[in-house]
């Protein structure tokens, strides 16, 4: 029964969706179910082969990535004093959008399939490595009391409790990062590769083919659903149960002087920079394409170059911004709508959950084709990228209202929107706010991704445009520059996280 | 086996503006069972833990055999039940238990005898979350002494078991660690207990912590529950009773 009315559901959509085109059938923009299904029947052989290429790239990226993860994860626990400087470094990695660093990785890889590898294995490093950390952290007191009782270290106590306890916690990480995977790997197919799901929808899309388009939408949601759907499988299999968890690295302690914040900053650039330098020598890797930090320098310290990437970054972010405020607003206000109408709430979740498995990049071009290539159609894509993951997290941070405080407010006979405003809403910042935090990075992918793809302006096409003109320059300074801003964003939000939050829920600031 | 004594020299501790210890001093013999009574909240449990170098004090030195508590930890020689059970709750019972003398780096020596001891025979195999509160407590004393510990730090071990229970690992245990020369610090809230078990009643005063009294325990012959029966046991308890009243 349970797995029968899901399934009607799904009939149901596809008959009303398959009649209503029979109705109107000269639409360039949606396409039938039928149609779908006749491309996917037309060209199944095509489609295995591209399936099989981008689906054994995710996994290796996931593997990679989530190998990374845990070694960043138990190096921070076993040596504490590296945390600060691990998790910097982890976080400005992250925050450069993949679509950047795809680029960069063609000329520096060449063909092959190295880039795709590399980039599924950066969309799933970070959500692991936070999930992992959650979960090394989650032993009680009283256990780390009894490995010091033996004089028992770090290591034992990570080998004995911490990798244990950590396990149900490094699934609910796997089974987030495996979709991203995915993500990834079509990321690093649209940057130039040979084969793969995401050569074909690029394909597709400069080609105007709209049955195309949608089948490969379809047919990339379904497959990072597959992942997602397995992963949590093999986790309930193997581990049982499932915490919740905010996948964001808490609030950083605020208790430090401006002086020793401003000289930890300037300690890590300083570090970015040399190992950008060192890595670059290391491998000997040509001057022409491998940009040093030095060139990037001299490069915008002429005018003319600096104003082209200026501009095109004011017009990333004035797309960006938008997509980026509705989507968390969408998000957040769903999830209270569903406290304030609880019936909404079997209806809705389950789809919510399903969907913020699907790398919305993957559906980006059905968006593109829906809502146009301006302004409307990125901001609808940055949002709906947000929109998913603040949702759920939203959705689970008004669920951790305690209990007796609702039961209080009920004893007054208080309104719902009384209950709403005076005690869910404060249960609910922290949750939003790591959502606003780790949405800095996605919406900058987002925007970028879509310009690289359809819109034709800003950073995203600055970037695509050096696979012609060969301009490495600017290539490693549109990189060096969303990296850049993607942090001070971040950290931005975090700190009016910490304002908000030390008034609101100050005991989630440890 | 060595006997190791515990000296308290003027320890302090506060927690932010609560002053939780106030200087405490004292001499706890080799080879002797001490019982730390006091009413809830006084700090009983954090002197434990100054003693098992878990906290370190603001003030003053603990010295177990002269050395500091860390020492004795090097060489598996201390083991201390908590006041929660704190098993891991992917490890079996047995391996729970097991877990006393892999961390301790000594043989598990007869882990089921331990088990049967404690009446976990049938439960051996189960996880934690399938247990009792009173059967986790008995697991997680069980896990203190598999390393034969030569300073044994119990918490409240009994809090959570059932009367009857009580009364038998009354009797049954102590000779364990006695025939084993290990110097015990008992917290108990059982007055009874505290002079049954004991060589040595120590009374706490509220918050901060100090000795109110210190009241030798000289009754002869096997510890038995029968001893309660007798004057000279209820002439102790008396004592004990008073002292608590006193400082209240
Ligand atoms: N880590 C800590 N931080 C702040 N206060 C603490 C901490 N640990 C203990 N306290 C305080 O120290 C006091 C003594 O605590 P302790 O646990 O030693 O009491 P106790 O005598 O063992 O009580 P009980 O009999 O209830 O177990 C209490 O008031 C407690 O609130
Ligand atoms: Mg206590």
């Amino acid at each position: 029964m349970t797995m029968l009315r899901p399934l009607l559901w799904m009939v149901a959509v596809l008959a009303v969706w398959e009649c209503a085109l029979r109705v109107a059938p000269d639409n360039l923009l949606i396409s039938s179910p039928s149609a779908i299904a006749g491309y996917v029947s037309n060209n199944a052989a095509l489609l295995a082969r591209a399936t099989l290429e981008t689906s054994v790239n995710a996994a290796w990226g996931f593997v990679w990535g989530n190998l990374v993860a845990v070694i960043l994860g138990t190096t921070i626990i076993v040596f504490p004093r590296s945390e600060r400087t691990l998790s910097a470094l982890s976080l400005l990695v992250f925050c450069v959008p993949l679509i950047a660093s795809g680029p960069i990785l063609r000329v520096l890889f060449g063909p092959g399939s190295g880039p795709q590898i590399t980039l599924a294995a950066l969309a799933v490093y970070y959500t692991t490595l936070l999930a992992l950390l959650v979960g090394l952290r989650a032993v009680s007191q009283s256990w780390t009391d009894l490995m010091r009782i033996y004089d028992r270290g770090p290591v034992s106590t990570l080998i004995r409790v911490r990798a244990r306890a950590s396990l149900p916690y490094l699934f609910v990480g796997l089974q987030i990062s495996a979709p991203a995977a995915f993500l990834g790997a079509m990321i690093g197919e649209f940057t130039g590769a040979e084969r793969g799901l995401g050569v074909l929808t690029l394909r597709a899309m400069r080609g105007l083919d709209t049955d195309a388009t949608w089948a490969l939408a379809f047919f990339s949601a379904m497959i990072a659903m597959a992942a997602y759907g397995l992963m949590g499988w093999l986790g309930r299999r193997l581990v049982g149960y499932r915490p919740v968890i905010l996948l964001s690295a808490p609030a950083a302690p605020t208790h430090r002087s401006a002086c020793m914040r401003v000289s930890e900053i300037g300690f890590i650039i300083a570090l970015v920079l040399i190992l950008w330098q060192l890595s670059m020598d290391a491998f000997d890797l040509n001057r022409y394409f491998a940009k040093r930090p030095g060139d990037v320098w001299i490069f915008l310290t002429d005018a003319a170059n600096r104003n082209t990437l200026l501009s095109a970054l004011a017009e990333t972010m004035s797309f960006a911004a938008p997509g980026y405020l509705a989507g968390l607003a969408l998000g957040a206000g769903l999830a209270a709508m569903l406290v304030l109408w609880p019936a909404l709430n079997r209806a809705a979740m389950p789809v919510a959950v399903a969907l913020r498995a699907v790398p919305i990049i993957t559906t980006a071009p059905l968006l593109v084709l829906a809502f146009g290539r301006g302004l409307i159609g990125t901001t609808v894509v940055v949002a709906v990228m947000i929109f998913f993951p603040t949702f759920v997290a939203c959705h689970q941070g008004l669920r951790q209202t305690p209990g007796q405080i609702v039961d209080l407010f009920r004893s007054y006979d208080a309104g719902r929107w009384h209950l709403l405003r005076a005690a869910q809403f404060p249960a609910m910042l922290p949750a939003l706010f790591a959502s606003a935090r780790m949405a800095v990075p996605a919406a900058l992918l987002a925007v970028t991704t879509v310009e690289w793809l359809a819109t034709g302006k800003g950073v995203g096409v600055l970037m695509a445009m050096t696979a012609s003109t060969s301009n490495y320059n600017m290539l490693w300074s549109c990189v060096a520059i969303l990296a850049v801003v993607a942090m001070a964003v971040y950290s931005a939000v975090a700190a009016l996280e910490r304002a908000v939050l030390r008034v609101y829920a100050s005991e989630q600031l440890s | 086996m060595a006997c190791v004594d515990i000296h308290c020299d003027n320890i302090t501790k506060r927690f932010g503006a609560t002053e939780v210890v106030a200087p405490f001093s004292v001499t706890l013999a080799a080879g002797h069972t001490t019982a730390l009574v006091g009413p809830s909240g006084c700090g009983k449990s954090t002197i434990l833990r100054i003693i098992a170098g878990l906290d370190t004090p603001d003030g003053g030195t603990v010295a177990l055999g002269g050395d500091p508590p860390k020492t004795l930890a090097k060489r598996g020689a201390l083991a201390m039940a908590f006041q929660d059970p704190s098993l891991l709750p992917w490890r079996s019972v047995r391996a729970n238990i097991a877990l006393g003398a892999e961390l301790a780096r000594k043989p598990a020596g007869d882990v089921d005898a331990l088990i049967d001891l404690v009446g976990l025979s049938s439960f051996a195999d189960h996880r934690p979350a399938e247990l009792s509160g009173g059967m986790r407590q008995r697991a997680a004393i069980a896990r203190s002494l598999i390393s034969a510990p030569e300073v044994l730090l119990l918490d409240e071990p009994f809090g959570a078991v059932d009367a009857m229970t009580r009364r038998r690992l009354n009797e049954e245990l102590p000779p364990l660690w006695r025939s084993r020369g290990a110097t015990v610090v008992l917290v108990t809230h059982s007055v009874q207990e505290a002079v049954l078990l004991s060589d040595r009643v120590l009374v706490l005063s509220p918050r901060p912590a100090r000795l109110v009294a210190d009241i030798p325990v000289d009754l002869s012959g096997p510890r038995e529950n029968t001893l309660a029966q007798t004057d000279k046991f209820a002439a102790l308890s008396r004592r004990v009773f008073a002292a608590l009243e006193e400082c209240a």
